[in-house]
């Protein structure tokens, strides 16, 4: 069984600050591994556990040496870089650039992470299932692989669905999975003999095209303060619950 | 001109609509006029006829009706299958989906079928001959950005919840209802659903109630919820809670609001003894009327507030809600 996972490195969301005059985060933000994807790792690197011969191999689109060299330390057999001209695009581009390389490596069983934490558009996952043909299910938060079928517990709006489906199929983590594994040394150092691949858009025979962007973007800006209302400081307690009320009465809402 | 209908694709829960994408009719009715193109509705579900004729009363100039046992659960392939079906049949330049955890299935879906643009989660959109604006959160909801899309493709959209109002119904309006033959394929039905286990009731009603009761880590403690709850009950409310709150286990994760829980958007969000971290008010902001009951004069959500009482919360919440009943067994 082979196993692909589509990681992303981003803005360390615990670090990223915004800056007003540049309509845009803090130059030299530290970069971390998407959160999702984590446990996206985890998953596959458990299911590789539970089949005996199977392969976990992860990709990315973009600057990712971290983060792939991370899931490396956690287990992942081999990763793949895809990096170049037009890349990273637009969702649309990278999933096309994704679906370029998996088409190639057809593995059994691809994960995601929901969305990620810097555009949060949730697209590439959905995206690579539909340009490979392949069944999507989303916001996963627990599998069972058995007999060749995946049962698939889904947190959606109205509680907890489970969907069955044979592999192939793409799977998008939520982070209610089990807890991504820390590096251990022992995996730090093989990490570093385990196979790396780096492929550009060439490689994988997309044209500028191909990867031409539907979707532009502007800078980042933050909402508008609402203008001051009402504020009763030292007030006695009755006559400020007068005040509200009246108030409440006012707007009708009482 | 082709290309100048909106289409807007109503997600169902049993018999109903699910609230969000009521919204999509506040939506889309200002960019079908800007296009002067028609407002098509689907409703897509089993056994939501009803829903059909909602659409029409909340302005669908047409309405297209997607009703199969197979649709009845949501299912990615086969909901889009379905939108599929009604762009063929209503040519539309914009398709407006919620931004549920089918939505965001879907649009995504059918955008890399067509290779055409998802606006992702908009909370402002706008159309103009030839591209399509909107403003959409990042970084987890700490920013805004804004995307454009050119209008040569279609474009999809998906619409964050609470960011438009539902229009008022005009139960007066009888608007044809056209069925809508959806053929599933083999592989729409590759996914097989096999169990659903319903969330408490609590947490449906927290994102629909008009007046919503919100405890922050200032209520001290999961017993003094108590006087939060009878606040809530006596403004017929629910109750929420901030993170803080659900972390230290006073109250139940679904009725968490804000980064990691639920967007509200009530007529009347009341906080007490909430400060107002970004991770929270990024769940409320959009409420209609904020009050805020805060010993903090500096807490970030009384600069927020249209009306704050600086003040101990055990003092003024005890009669605020006496106030409250006695205000109500009078009316």
């Amino acid at each position: 069984m082979k196993i692909a996972v589509l990681v992303k490195q981003v803005p360390d969301p615990n670090a990223i600050r915004f800056d007003p005059r540049l309509g845009d985060l803090v130059p030299g933000t530290p970069q971390a591994t998407n959160e999702y994807d984590l446990y996206a790792v985890e998953a596959a690197l458990r299911m590789k556990e539970q089949v005996s011969g199977a392969e976990v191999v992860v990709a990315s689109v973009g600057t990712a040496r971290e983060t792939l060299n991370r899931c490396l330390a956690m287990g992942a057999d081999r990763a793949v870089a895809i990096e170049g001209p037009g890349l990273p695009g637009d969702s649309l581009a990278t999933a096309r650039a994704l679906a370029a390389w998996l088409r190639r490596e057809a593995p059994d069983l691809i994960w995601a992470g929901q969305e990620t934490s810097d555009a949060g558009t949730g697209n590439v996952g959905p995206q690579v299932a539909a340009l490979l043909g392949i069944p999507l299910v989303s916001n996963v938060v627990g599998w069972e692989y058995r007999d060749g079928v995946l049962t698939l517990e889904r947190e959606i709006e109205d509680g907890h669905q489970f969907q069955q489906v044979q592999p192939p199929a793409l799977l998008c983590a939520l982070s209610a999975l089990d807890e991504p594994r820390l590096p251990t040394l022992r995996g730090i150092m093989e990490a570093r003999r385990k196979p790396s691949e780096r492929l550009s858009p060439v490689d994988l025979g997309l044209t500028e095209e191909d990867l031409t962007p539907v979707v532009s973007w502007g800078g980042l800006f933050l909402e508008e303060e609402k203008a001051a209302g009402i504020v009763l400081r030292d007030v006695d307690p009755d006559q400020a619950v007068e005040q509200l009320v009246a108030f409440l009465q006012e707007r009708r809402l009482i | 001109m082709a290309q100048e209908r909106v289409l807007v694709v109503v997600e169902t829960v049993g018999s109903e609509a699910r609230p969000a994408s009521l919204e999509l009719f506040g939506a889309g009715r200002p960019l079908a006029d800007r296009l002067g193109g028609e407002l098509v509705g689907l409703v897509i579900g089993s056994g939501v006829q009803r829903v059909a004729e909602l659409a029409g009363h909340l302005g669908a100039d047409r309405v297209l009706l997607a009703d199969d046992p197979a649709l009845g659960e949501p299912v990615a392939a086969r909901a889009a299958r379905a939108v599929e079906a009604a762009i063929a049949a209503s040519d539309p330049a914009l398709i407006l989906l919620p931004a549920t955890t089918l939505g965001r299935d879907v649009a995504p879906l059918l955008a890399a079928t067509f290779r055409a643009a998802h606006l992702v989660n908009c909370v402002r959109i706008e159309v103009d001959d030839e591209t399509v604006t909107a403003t959409r959160p990042v970084y987890q909801d700490k920013l805004l950005t804004t995307v454009r899309a050119a209008r040569s493709q279609r474009v999809f959209v998906t619409v964050r919840s609470g960011a438009f109002a539902v229009p008022e119904a005009q139960p007066g309006l009888q608007v044809p209802i056209e069925q809508l033959a959806v053929s599933l394929t083999d592989a729409d039905r590759a996914v097989v659903v096999t169990q659903l286990v319903e969330k408490p009731k609590g947490m449906t009603n927290l994102e629909n109630a008009p007046i919503v009761v919100v405890g922050g880590r200032g209520v001290g403690s999961a017993e003094n919820f108590r006087l939060v709850e009878e606040l809530a009950a006596a403004l017929d409310g629910a109750v929420g809670c901030t993170r803080a709150v659900s972390d230290l286990g006073w109250r139940p994760h679904y009725e968490q609001i804000g980064q990691t829980g639920k967007n509200i958007r009530p007529k009347l969000y009341l906080g007490v003894g909430v400060s107002g971290a970004v991770q929270h008010t990024v769940g409320m902001r959009s409420s209609d009327t904020i009050v805020v009951i805060n010993r903090d004069p500096n807490a970030p959500l009384v600069k927020m507030a249209d009306f704050a009482i600086v003040g101990d919360l055990f003092e003024i919440v005890p009669r605020l809600t006496k106030r409250l009943r006695e205000l109500r067994g009078t009316a």
